[in-house]
């Protein structure tokens, strides 16, 4: 009996079928289907793909699930029927300070549609200029701050509100 | 130099945080040498503090409260007994002031004199050293006033240009432009950078070499003699902040290397320079080269130089500071790169991140040095830098260290904040790297999208961990109702073996 499993990674929803058999998983995604005999120690899981043996670690805390696969991190965060505590696809971001620092200049708008990597405002921080980009499609809720604004770490500049992802909604 | 060096000093204070102030702590055990760690209130249990025999908080996080105060940390030094202080890089290191205040308390600064300093760490006066020295400069003005005096001599200078501060250092206010447009739309913005970051609104105007390579020697200097120990190539850069860097440079000829060490000597020479410094050059698609700056300090990437050299520079600091001779020159041997390891989103616009250490394993295995400065369990904040640990490998030739390298940044986990590591090995990765084909503006100037989706191991792995039966109810399809975030243990921490710290 399979599942069907959501993550959200990187502004994705990538999704597909998951059963487990008797130390055994197989994964169908996207017309294709990987089997793994699969061990699990602590925060390492062996994953054995034919003759291919991958040392997977992982690591959850409130932002989701941290994966570390050859030398790439992927934070990813579970969606759908079964997901987490905060699964809800559409739970706005939050932008927030990366540091003490200073607004130079904002170029969100409340309302306003914003694509992956569109610039949202620059600040000023550790004598350097940031610029903050939206994380991925969606529209802009809020603007928390003003131009000039001295803000502290971690505090609310924008809230964007991801656009719906209808695959992720099937 | 074994007798210079068994009682070089009493007691070191390392006056910086870190990976740098852990890596100085390991030379000063070394030697036998009690050292002390000096911390913010940020830094509570860092791992530099731990790496030291005694340590003294400075006071609150910002740097200008701790690591920048001179009057704060001169006191540790008194009440710890030491009679010298190792600067590290970036805080301190590179204030004649400090090493001024040093002198006047009785304490040895472990680098050059203030003299020195002020004449090969301001951009203007090293500029005007070089030429009087006879080092090729680039060509261009100091102290454009304005806008409208900036534009005037980019007419003569010809364009692209670029805009730098000049109290400047790390690529801090540092603008280029094409036309006169962009350095219209450039100029406040840099002047603005260099305000706020030196207290000095001046700005150079030169010439802009493309595509050009960083090359720097590493030089060794007593106060009268200097010695050159080879070069560094720090092409691949973001916003002037190198990220990889290695030795030999792959496109550099015995001959202009030669020169560049008699110039680099030469410079060193007429500044009276002692201890270790780095003198940067711009090498130009001709072969020519210019003169950039001095780092009048350790740098960065110095363990680049000591894994070709085998010589350990901050023991050589030391030992030139207690009065000792210059090591001899050495043959440097092989090829080795190192690569930094940032607290820094690569694939959205190098925004710093932060974020409690979860899961840490470093690389090891023969030709592998880590410098961390971090531990498992350790949060990492904003207050600086967003340096996280180096890693560096030596080969016997440039492919060899460069697959060693990938291999090493393979095999490193870091769990529970995003850091550069993906972009470091789409670098190693990449073609242009391969074949020696970087520049300084290789890196921003192309697109490093990253990962375009989650690999099927990652999305097993995180299926497994979050959906697999528990052990022993393989099989019990029930299991599946209940939420495995509640089901889940504290199946997160690091276990005690993960927590070392590779050397």
């Amino acid at each position: 009996m399979s599942r069907r499993v959501v993550f959200r990674w990187g502004g994705k929803h990538p999704e597909g079928a998951v059963a487990f058999q008797a130390g055994s998983v197989s994964l169908e995604r996207d017309g294709r289907t990987v089997r793994a005999d699969y061990s699990r120690d602590g925060g390492w899981i062996t994953l054995r793909v034919g003759d291919d043996v991958h040392r997977v670690a992982v690591a959850r805390d409130a932002r989701g699930l941290w994966v570390s696969w050859r030398g790439r991190t992927f934070l990813v965060v579970p969606e759908g029927r079964d997901g987490g505590p905060r699964g809800a696809a559409d739970a706005p971001d939050e932008i927030r300070a990366p540091m003490t620092g200073r607004v130079v200049s904002i170029t969100a708008a409340g309302g306003a549609a914003v694509r992956e990597g569109d610039l949202l405002l620059t600040i000023e921080a550790m004598k350097m200029e940031f610029k903050l980009t939206a994380p991925e499609d969606g529209s802009v809720l809020e603007v928390a701050c003003a131009e000039g604004d001295r803000v502290e770490l971690g505090q609310l500049l924008v809230r964007l509100k991801p656009a719906a992802d209808p695959e992720a909604e099937a | 130099m074994e007798a210079v060096s068994a009682r070089a000093f009493r007691k070191v204070l390392v006056a910086n945080r870190a990976e740098i102030a852990v890596r100085v702590c390991r030379t000063l055990r070394d030697m036998e040498i009690p050292s002390v760690a000096v911390y913010s209130e940020a830094d509570r249990g860092a791992l530099h503090v731990r790496a030291a025999d005694e340590a003294v908080c400075l006071g609150p996080p910002a740097p200008s409260d701790s690591y920048l105060n001179i009057a704060a940390v001169l006191d540790a030094a008194r009440a710890t007994g030491a009679d010298a202080i190792h600067p590290g890089y970036g805080f301190l290191s590179q204030s004649a002031p400090f090493a001024r205040a040093c002198a006047d308390a009785g304490v040895t600064f472990i680098g050059p004199s203030a003299d020195s300093m002020e004449i090969l760490g301001d951009k203007a006066s090293s500029r005007r050293a070089a030429q009087r020295c006879g080092v090729p400069t680039i060509p261009g003005v100091e102290g454009v006033a304005d806008v409208d005096a900036a534009l005037t001599e980019a007419d003569r200078l010809g364009y692209p240009v670029l805009l730098k501060a000049v109290g400047g250092g790390g690529g801090r206010g540092m603008r280029r432009a094409a036309n006169a447009e962009e350095l219209r739309a450039a100029f406040e913005g840099a002047r603005r950078e260099a305000k706020a970051s030196f207290d000095d609104d001046r700005l150079f105007l030169e010439k802009l070499v493309h595509p050009a390579r960083h090359v720097e020697i590493q030089i060794l200097g007593d106060g009268r003699d200097a010695i050159a120990l080879g070069e560094r190539e720090c092409s691949l850069q973001r916003r002037y902040q190198k990220i990889i860097e290695e030795s030999p440079c792959a496109v550099l000829d015995a001959k202009t290397r030669a020169a560049m060490e008699q110039a680099a000597v030469a410079l060193s020479r007429e500044a009276r320079y002692a201890g270790a410094g780095t003198v940067e050059f711009l090498l130009g698609p001709d072969g020519a080269y210019y003169f950039l700056e001095v780092n009048t300090r350790l740098q960065v990437e110095h363990p680049v130089t000591e894994m070709r050299t085998g010589l350990d520079l901050v023991r050589a600091q030391i030992e030139i500071a207690a009065g000792g001779p210059l090591p001899t020159k050495p043959t440097p041997r092989g090829h080795a790169i190192e690569a930094r390891l940032n607290a820094e989103d690569p694939y959205h616009g190098f925004l710093p991140q932060t974020g409690r250490i979860l899961n840490l394993r470093w690389p090891g295995g023969d030709g592998v040095r880590v410098d961390a400065g971090v531990a498992s369990g350790h949060a990492v904040h904003a207050h600086y830098d967003s340096l996280l640990a180096k890693v560096i490998v030596h080969g016997a030739d440039r492919e060899e260290a460069r697959l060693g390298l990938i291999a090493a940044l393979e095999s490193l986990v870091l769990l529970g904040l995003t850091t550069n590591q993906s972009l470091l090995l789409d670098l190693l990765h990449d073609d242009a790297f391969a074949g020696a084909q970087t520049f300084t503006h290789t890196l921003e100037s192309r697109e490093w999208p990253g990962p375009s989706s989650l690999p099927d191991e990652a999305f097993l792995a995180a299926a497994v961990a979050l959906h697999a039966p528990p052990a022993g109810a393989a099989g019990r399809e029930d299991a599946d109702r209940f939420s495995p975030w509640l089901r889940l243990g504290p199946w997160n921490r690091a276990s005690a073996a993960d927590d070392g710290v590779a050397r």
